[in-house]
């Protein structure tokens, strides 16, 4: 359908714009500044490079040890989404398609979680782990991370699950097929879209997640990458170079736009689910 | 055909017999494997915890020496404690200011995008949820170098236009830095409600505004008497999780001032953290005391929102 434009059409181009370059200005500025020196940085933010400096990217990599915290960003990020995505699928197949005694508890308990926010359990739960040896440890954060409930991951791999019809089951029973054999070949393959999104989900929490290891972690040396942008940021307050900041912070972009332009569609379908239900 | 079926029904009772044994044994295992791990984490982390705090709010514990049992005394502190009611003020304004406007801003760019037929639309959408991919980190540092005085893009854009107002540190001010924040964790928010927005708008059937323009109705009648009162449920429940989220969430500026300069951005959540894990000063016992204080705070707000803010529905 054809619509009449009208004045009133470029006004609200004008404010559908003026929000994309509020995205965009910043993001490309930095980028464009990265690419600069930093003496030319200083003297006008504006100014087009003498020659594009990718030499940043590299002193970039090295200054920041991104080599290091891209190993323990890769460590972290892959132990706690392999581990967490299995516990939370069979989890959620369990307390959705199983029946057992005590499962309304269950469920009544996670619910709880609702009304927890969470930020009085802080100091109890860095003391529980201290206690438990995990501090200063990524195995320790990869157990905080992936070893707990989330309702928004239950609601939505539940509902993808008990839409599936229980004759599946039934039928696999009947071939002899085990539980773990029914769970494994009938139920995770039929719920793989559910569960990409959660692992995509997954993916993007514990790769941006700055909080937990910044409290639990104190040696530098396993600092992943949101932690480590941190203390570059800090660490520049002191030295003054700019542009090495800025190709570290586009450096540690990538990751998410790549995740971004793959799994877009899917991002946004998981997000307006969680607000809706959660 | 026949044959295998006389051959076989004989068997039937004594394989079903012994395969439910086999088969609630496996079960127990199966369950065992799916529910201890993630159940047991949630317990031990997260439940757990959160039952301890109470406690840990009764304590003189400055983490490594003996606690001393003080009862409700931190508790007092906390509400003689000028920090605490200063936090308080600051997340006040960050309750009312970041929910308003990422509400006003994410519908008015959904109306746009899901009632207006330009082409770009759909590359705007993605566009605009982009920086809910970033990681807080990222936001909080893209806004620093926006808000820097020698270098920064905003004096750098105002002086282009012909604002010279010097080395001005956004952040570094206290008239300044709190307002400053504001922006910067709305820019973040914003790209899920429209998301959000834009679909319930798109659930609207078309029904509904071919009618109305039947009976003459403008744009604007249509904006506020079909689509504003049919996704008014939305709203309402985006505005709560931003009121919540909005208290408790201090991440962006610890990162951005951590609180300064001289505590003019300091919240609640952030003084917490600061008395548990900062680097002068440690008290577990008072830090959970205050986390108790946000606690009682944000399930007050909830329950309250909850039991105020008309929970109508529209059936269409």
């Amino acid at each position: 359908m054809k619509e009449k434009r009208t004045l009133m059409d470029i006004v609200w181009r004008v404010v559908l714009y003026a929000w994309s370059l509020t995205i965009l200005f910043p993001l490309i500025w930095v980028i464009y500044e990265s690419l600069k020196s930093n003496p030319e940085f200083f003297k006008d933010i504006w100014a087009l490079p003498a020659e594009l400096r990718w030499q940043n990217y590299s002193k970039a990599w090295n200054q920041y040890s991104f080599g290091q915290s891209l190993l323990n960003t890769l460590y972290y990020v892959g132990g706690s989404l392999v581990l967490g995505l299995f516990f939370t699928t069979i989890n959620a197949y369990a307390l959705t398609r199983m029946q057992f005694k005590g499962r309304k508890l269950i469920w009544g308990l996670i619910m709880l979680s609702l009304f927890l926010p969470g930020i009085n359990a802080l100091v109890p739960q860095y003391v529980i782990m201290r206690e438990l040896s995990l501090t200063n440890s990524l195995t320790g954060l990869i157990l905080l991370s992936s070893l707990g409930e989330s309702v928004f991951y239950l609601m939505l791999l539940g509902g993808f699950m008990s839409s599936l019809p229980m004759e599946l089951e039934e039928s696999a029973t009947m071939d002899g097929a085990t539980l773990f054999q029914k769970f494994w070949r009938v139920i995770v393959p039929l719920s793989t879209p559910g569960i990409v999104t959660v692992g995509v989900f997954k993916f993007l929490g514990f790769y941006n997640n700055f909080l937990a290891p910044f409290i639990y972690l104190s040696d530098p040396k396993k600092y992943p990458i949101a932690v480590q942008m941190y203390s570059a940021n800090k660490q520049m307050e002191f030295t003054a170079d700019w542009v090495t900041l800025f190709a570290g912070v586009t450096i540690a972009m990538v990751p998410s736009i790549i995740i971004y332009i793959l799994f877009q569609k899917l991002l946004m379908e998981g997000a307006t689910m969680g607000a809706v239900k959660g | 055909m026949s044959d295998s079926t006389v051959v076989k029904t004989p068997k039937t009772p004594m394989r079903k017999l012994l395969g439910l044994d086999k088969a609630n044994t496996q079960k127990w295992i199966f369950l065992f494997i799916a529910i201890v791990p993630p159940f047991g984490g949630y317990l031990l982390f997260t439940l757990f915890p959160n039952i301890l705090s109470v406690y840990y709010a009764m304590l003189n514990w400055d983490g490594f020496t003996d606690a001393t049992f003080v009862g409700l005394s931190n508790f007092v502190t906390a509400f003689q404690d000028k920090y605490v009611w200063r936090a308080l003020t600051h997340n006040l304004i960050f309750m009312i200011t970041v929910p308003f406007f990422v509400i006003i801003i994410s519908l008015l760019l959904a109306y746009l995008i899901t009632n207006k037929t330009y082409k770009e639309n759909k590359f705007l959408k993605v566009l605009f949820f982009f920086p809910n991919v970033l990681s807080t980190v990222v936001v909080a540092l893209l806004w620093a170098f926006i808000y820097d005085g020698s270098y920064g893009l905003l004096n750098g854009i105002l002086k282009f236009v012909g604002i010279d107002i010097g080395n001005f540190y956004w952040l570094g001010n206290e008239s300044t830095a709190l307002l400053s924040i504001i922006p910067a964790w709305v820019w973040g928010g914003v790209g899920l409600y429209v998301i959000i927005f834009a679909n319930a708008m798109l659930g609207i059937p078309k029904s509904l505004y071919e009618a109305a323009i039947l009976e003459g109705a403008g744009h604007m009648t249509r904006l506020f008497k079909i689509t504003m009162p049919l996704v008014t449920p939305i709203i309402r429940v985006s505005a709560l999780f931003l009121v919540v989220g909005t208290m408790k969430g201090f991440e962006i500026i610890l990162i951005m001032t951590n609180g300064g300069p001289f505590g003019s951005t300091d919240v609640i959540g952030l003084y917490m953290f600061n008395l548990a894990f900062g680097i002068e000063y440690r008290n577990y016992g008072y830090a959970s005391a205050v986390g108790m204080i946000l606690f009682v705070i944000l399930v007050t707000a909830k329950l309250l929102i909850d039991k105020f803010v008309p929970n109508k529905g529209y059936e269409y």
